[in-house]
């Protein structure tokens, strides 16, 4: 299989075109202030593209090396000069064998490789070893160094402690958050799934046979956090550390759940307790659940002449296990890999000590209507747009955005892909739209207090 | 009898590219990789710089036997191919050895073309196609006074400023009135010349040479003297014969395998014979700007052919069609660049003969800061860039041409800044 | 193992010494949690339970008790919390009554099919409504059917002992059950009498060594999935699901038998002897009998006495062990007797009787004769059943047997 590496990403939606980054590069590849030197370029200019299929005419874009896969400058380097180097990634230039020919900014249809009149020779980013100037210095996150690629490297020497071929519908995300979970977590853990969507796809197994490599349970839908607590009480007792890790849905977290979570939480029982937000009970057929969106269409709350789906807004669980002062608070999308695992990494720790709660958010192709290939595009528009945004929270720190919700996409781009909210009247989407400006603002007066502090 | 599922003869750029082009797709099907060359494999162009010195013989290799063995790759040097049998899938080499392959890529490249210049025979004479001609004429370069360099092309300017810069005193002959015929224009082609005769290198353009005779009083007859279509004589101790390349496919007679001025294929790179492809300077493949099929002797366009080639041959399926050639150059001179993406010179090659009234040039020259640049339009669409000491990305101009862009709104504005105008259009189109 | 558990036995062997101490039910209830040596205890409190998980908490406390006490936030997760620590191995136990059981249905109804060995006491409470905070044996009566086995204590010094010897009933290998041992609400829970200490060594000798999940666990080192989705219509299902019932029921009916072996060894080892299933009181020669359960019983026996001092022949059967119901030691008592009156202190809605009452003549059915037989119920909501009211029940009994027959149940409290 392949080999995932890190990588500068750039969301040209963020960019102001203020040329820091540039700068950096220079200083740190010249110790120049000219940007000629600069081996990122931001081209800022307005004037319309030439091409009229191009939709983001007057966009800022960007020249540098993607650092390709398959990288044609190094097919065409007479002098092997160029390698691909297989650990970092990055496409390493060799002074001592580049002839100057030129032929490798033939190779590349990015502007990612070019000659510097003023030094001589081709210059190109080299990632700066692994720690960008350029992505230090963007005062916007419009420059983000992606660590994913390395993270599933890692990831895939450790065991998939699930079986293969759980039962999930196509598409789930649970199931691709889970065996990445389980990997991170290892064996020494005990697994609890209330009913739902996990252990719905045969992570607990049927008729005597198990889903999982790991102690693995049925708690109740209601007493989850309370099983983990009793099961890791008796574990201390006789001086083994294990893992206690929930798996469950939204509505055994913030529904019939809660009361054992919060208790749980409020006892700071060292646990890791996971919720995954598929927005509603979706292995029982889409019902509506504490988690579901006002609008949104449910087998519950359908849509008809009388009702056009759920009346009342969700509730912001992860807030709300904030406010319980936990070990460790943080939520995380999984088209945020990198951000996940970090958090994933802090939960696991925290665990070790008091209750550590992580709310990742589930789009679900099935119980939402949306294509099984495009669920991560949804994942991404739901923070993207801040209809859900990454944040965590220890007594510590308190809150700390771990993603910028500067500047979202129109929460029409992210409403648009899914079926349960075709129906919306603009008053339901404006509605929404105030309910996720009302929910930021509330999250930003507490990373406020974080910064008073 | 050896067999092996993929069988590549050649070990430059094209064989190369087939070869990992392959190993994307089938990790494992037996591969071997012949040539006739005893190195391991290294690319012709780099070979002027191994004259000058700037890079070690030792030090060129484009793979190193390491990645054979990690990529399960049989290489074999020292051998050349004799003839093919397509009926059943064997290829004859020079030692007699008959292999059986499942798919044969013929990626034998080219050898220097030597004049029918009388006399010629009867005279040392260097060439410089293998790594042990760039030994030799480094060699020999640091031994000799005077150099006299046969033709203008790249190889030829190459060693002559190579040859100038060890020392000598070099004389450069061509038949045509400019250097670099093909690849720049005559007006760029002047530009470059001027640098020439700044650094004293004699030119004589438009000039042949008509005899060749051993100079009588050298013992050792290293020496030649050349006579010049003008009756002008010159004596020099080192000769370079540098008039150009023809694909090698001697091999080919007998085979049924369809050949003109290189071994013919389509747009897979399949030659006409079933499980055999030909790709690099060998292939004579489609034209980007016409119907015709051309050789190139073109690197990025060796390097496309041979992943088209490994692609077809290991049943990848996003497999595509080649393109068509296009020509690119990349010459530095002196310290400064020249660079040439499609076709530069409306009067000759694939545009001449079009209607002057279609075709839109747009050219910029400041002589004396040696800058030069010139944009060929068919259709607002780029056909053509080239520049000497001009800021541009070829391989945004190739896309550009190959993509057959419409530059009609931006036009202005892209001649004036092609490489920002170029880098915004590829943001927007390809990124 | 360690030099802090050693300090904690001796804090236990020296708080247990054999000795006397005058105590109520809750009392001796946390007495004999102490003398089993749990390893978790859950707690939440509720009217008339709370003062046995306070002394519980002040045992943890002191030292007395070496367990890890977790104070949860309702009966739910507490029987939740316990079923986890048993599934990690540990020895567990717990109290609840009326509306705190009825919350804690939910895990309740599992904890058999978990086959989990937890101990929880029922200070037993009438249910709501109308609103009460006393003594009856309602909520006991209405979770019968869910697999547990529960044991009626009739004194103070039988709540302690009984305690102890659920641990080693439930954790039985034949048995792996969960058990309620269970005290009537202000009767045992509050009456205060002198009651004999067993000293801990001859309790750690009866209970012998701790083997709580040699079976099913939730451990790393031998990883299994525990309840998996078993049943369905097809495939393997039905026939596993079957054997994991029967399995179930299997385990009542070993009760029994290790049930009697335990009040057996109990007594040969405390010197402290009780009639495991059923007693039966100067039955030998009675012609017609009352039966009686939990705590009521002494007033009954009382009131039997003086009824046999009247002449009446007249004896007592009284029923300890519910769940499983002793059908054989019940019928070995009314082939006895002739008439049976049935004193409950809860109702059967669907039958317009006592369950107990229910229970008895479902397994008189299987003497093949008729047996006259009244249902009594009083005792509701904490009201008292006094010997002049055990009097008329035995008045009333009589009647039986002359040929009269009753309609209805008759309510002893309900002219008070």
């Amino acid at each position: 299989m392949g080999i995932g590496y890190n990588t500068i990403t750039f969301n040209q939606d963020k960019c102001d075109g203020c040329g820091d980054c540039m700068l950096a590069c220079a200083q740190a590849k010249a110790g120049s202030d000219d940007i000629v030197h600069s081996r990122i370029q931001i081209l800022t200019t307005d004037q319309p593209s030439g091409d009229p299929q191009a939709s983001d005419s007057g966009a800022i874009e960007l020249a540098m090396c993607r650092q390709c896969g398959d990288p044609k400058c190094v097919s065409n380097c007479p002098a092997a000069a160029l390698t691909k180097n297989a650990t970092t990634g990055t496409i390493d230039w060799h002074a001592d064998k580049c002839v100057n020919c030129l032929l490798c900014t033939v190779g590349c249809a990015f502007g990612g490789i070019t000659y510097n009149a003023e030094i001589g020779h081709v210059t190109k980013c080299d990632s700066c070893d692994g720690n960008p100037a350029c992505v230090k210095v963007c005062p916007k996150g419009a420059l983000e160094y992606n660590t994913s690629g390395s993270i599933y490297n890692r990831i895939s020497d450790k065991d998939d402690l699930f079986v293969p071929g759980l039962s999930a519908c196509q598409g789930c995300n649970s199931e691709l958050l889970i065996r990445h979970t389980l990997r991170n977590v290892g064996t020494n853990v005990v697994v609890a799934t209330p009913p739902g969507c996990i252990p719905g796809m045969g992570t607990v197994g049927y008729n005597g046979k198990t889903g999982t490599k790991v102690p693995v349970f049925h708690p109740l839908l209601t007493n989850t956090a309370s099983m983990l607590a009793g099961i890791k009480k008796q574990y201390n007792r006789v001086g083994r550390d294990v893992t206690m890790l929930a798996l469950a849905g939204d509505g055994g977290v913030g529904d019939v759940g809660f009361q054992s979570l919060s208790g749980a939480a409020e006892r700071n029982e060292q646990q890791l307790f996971m919720c995954v937000d598929n927005e509603g009970y979706m292995n029982t057929g889409m019902q509506s659940s504490g988690s579901t969106p006002a609008g949104s269409w449910t087998s519950t709350t359908p849509v008809g002449k009388e009702m056009q789906g759920k009346r009342t807004d969700a509730k912001n669980m992860a807030k709300i296990m904030m406010m319980h002062n936990c070990e460790y608070v943080a939520t995380a999308s999984l088209a945020f890999m990198d951000d996940y695992y970090e958090k994933l990494d802090k939960a696991i720790a925290a665990s070790k000590h008091g209750f550590a709660y992580l709310h990742v958010y589930a789009p679900c192709p099935t119980g939402w209507r949306f294509p099984a290939a495009d669920t991560i595009e949804v994942c991404r528009k739901q923070v993207e747009s801040n209809f859900v945004t990454l944040w965590d929270f220890t007594p510590e720190q308190g809150l700390r955005f771990t993603r910028s919700t500067d500047n979202p996409i129109k929460m029409a781009e992210y409403l648009k892909q899914i079926g349960k909210y075709r129906h919306l009247s603009e008053a339901q989407v404006e509605h929404l739209q105030r309910r996720v400006n009302d929910q930021v603002r509330s999250l930003k007066a507490f990373e406020q207090l974080t910064e008073v502090s | 009898m050896p067999h092996c599922k993929y069988l590549i003869i050649g070990s430059s750029h094209a064989a190369l590219e087939a070869v990992s082009a392959i190993r994307m797709q089938d990790t494992e099907g037996s591969l071997t990789m012949i040539t006739r060359d005893s190195h391991l494999p290294y690319s012709p162009t780099v070979l002027p710089y191994v004259v000058s010195g700037r890079s070690k013989a030792d030090n060129v290799a484009l793979r190193d036997q390491s990645y054979f063995e990690q990529h399960a790759v049989e290489f074999v040097t020292n051998r050349s191919l004799s003839s093919i049998e397509p009926d059943c899938n064997t290829a004859v080499l020079d030692n007699g050895d008959r292999w059986q392959y499942e798919k044969l890529l013929l990626a034998t490249g080219a050898s220097p073309i030597i004049p029918p210049i009388p006399g010629l025979d009867k005279v040392k004479h260097l060439v410089l196609r293998t790594l042990e001609d760039a030994v030799a004429l480094r060699d020999a370069s640091q031994k000799a006074k005077k150099a006299i360099v046969l033709g203008a092309g790249l190889v030829g300017m190459h060693g002559a400023e190579n040859l100038a810069e060890a020392g000598l005193e070099v004389t450069i002959i061509e038949m045509q009135t400019q250097v670099l015929p093909g690849y720049f224009d005559p007006q760029a082609a002047q530009m470059i010349q001027s640098a020439f005769d700044q650094h004293g290198i004699n030119m004589k353009m438009g000039h042949k040479a008509v005899s060749i005779s051993p100079q009588s009083s050298d013992q050792q007859n290293t020496g030649c003297r050349v006579e010049l279509d003008s009756g002008e004589t010159l004596d020099a101790d080192l000769l370079l014969v540098s008039t150009g390349v023809r694909p090698i496919f001697d091999y080919c007679s007998g085979s049924h395998l369809q050949t003109d001025q290189g071994i013919l294929v389509d747009n897979h790179m399949s030659t006409n014979q079933k499980n055999i492809w030909a790709a690099g300077d060998v292939a004579q493949a489609k034209d980007f700007y016409s119907d015709t099929k051309v050789t190139t002797g073109i690197l990025p366009d060796a390097v496309e052919q041979g992943r088209i080639a490994g692609m077809a041959m290991s049943d990848d399926p996003s497999l595509k069609n080649y393109s068509g050639g296009v020509p690119i150059n990349t010459y530095t001179f002196y310290g400064q660049q020249a660079i040439s993406v499609g076709t530069s010179d409306s009067s000759s090659g694939p545009l001449n003969g079009e209607p002057t009234d279609k075709l839109e040039i747009e050219l910029t020259v400041d002589s004396d800061k040696g800058y030069f640049q010139k944009i060929i339009f068919k259709d607002n669409r780029l056909q053509g860039i080239s520049g000497i000491n001009a800021a541009l990305d070829p391989g945004i101009m190739w896309q550009l041409i190959l993509r057959r862009i419409d530059l009609g709104a931006v036009k202005k504005e892209f001649v004036a800044q092609p490489l920002e105008t170029g880098r915004r259009l590829m943001s927007g189109t390809w990124r | 193992m360690t030099a802090i558990e050693k300090t904690i036995d001796s804090t236990l062997e020296s708080a247990c010494q054999s000795k006397t101490l005058v105590c109520d039910g809750n009392e001796a209830a946390a007495w004999g949690v102490a003398l089993s040596r749990p390893d978790v205890i859950a707690v939440y409190p509720i009217t008339p339970q709370s003062s046995l998980v306070e002394y519980v908490s002040q045992f943890v406390a002191e030292g007395i008790i070496d367990a890890e006490l977790m104070n949860v936030e309702g009966e739910h997760s507490v029987l939740s919390a316990l079923q986890g620590a048993a599934l990690a191995g540990a020895r567990t136990y717990t109290a609840t009554c009326g509306p705190g059981l009825a919350f804690m249905f939910e895990p309740y109804i599992r904890t058999p099919g978990l086959r989990l060995p937890i101990v929880a006491s029922l200070v037993t409470r009438d249910t709501l409504t109308p609103q009460c905070v006393w003594g009856g044996h309602q909520d006991a009566m209405l979770v019968k059917e869910a697999g547990w086995i529960q044991m009626y204590c009739e004194t103070v010094q039988e709540v302690l002992d009984t305690t102890v010897m659920a641990y080693r009933i439930g954790e039985h290998p034949d048995v792996m059950l969960p058990v309620n041992v269970n005290s009537d609400g202000n009767y045992l829970s509050y009456g205060v009498t002198g009651i004999s200490l067993p000293a801990a060594p001859l309790v750690d000798a009866f209970l012998g060594e701790k083997n709580v999940n040699w079976h099913a666990a939730l451990d790393p080192e031998r990883p299994m999935a525990i309840d998996p989705l078993t049943g369905g219509a097809g495939g393997p299902g039905p026939k596993m699901f079957v054997n994991y019932r029967k399995g179930q029921t299997d385990a009542m009916q070993n009760a029994l038998r290790v049930i009697e072996e335990t009040h057996k060894d109990w007594g040969d080892r405390i010197g402290r002897h009780y009639s495991p299933l059923v007693e039966e009181y100067r039955l030998a020669d009675a012609d017609y009998a009352i039966v009686t359960i939990g705590s009521m019983t002494g007033a009954a026996k009382d009131a039997v006495d003086e009824a046999r001092d009247r002449g009446e022949a007249v004896g007592l059967i009284k029923v300890k062990t519910f769940r499983p119901f002793p059908v054989a030691a019940i019928n070995r008592a009314l082939n006895k007797v002739k008439a049976i009156g049935v004193v409950d202190r809860s109702v059967n809605f669907g039958w317009n009787c006592g369950p107990l009452y229910q229970e008895t003549i479902a397994a008189a059915q299987k003497l093949q004769r008729f047996m006259p037989s009244a249902s009594f119920i009083g005792g509701l909501a904490g009201a008292d059943i006094t010997v002049e009211h055990f009097s008329e029940v035995i008045e009333d009994t009589a009647k039986l047997l002359k040929g009269h027959s009753y309609d209805e149940p008759v309510w002893i409290n309900r002219n008070d």
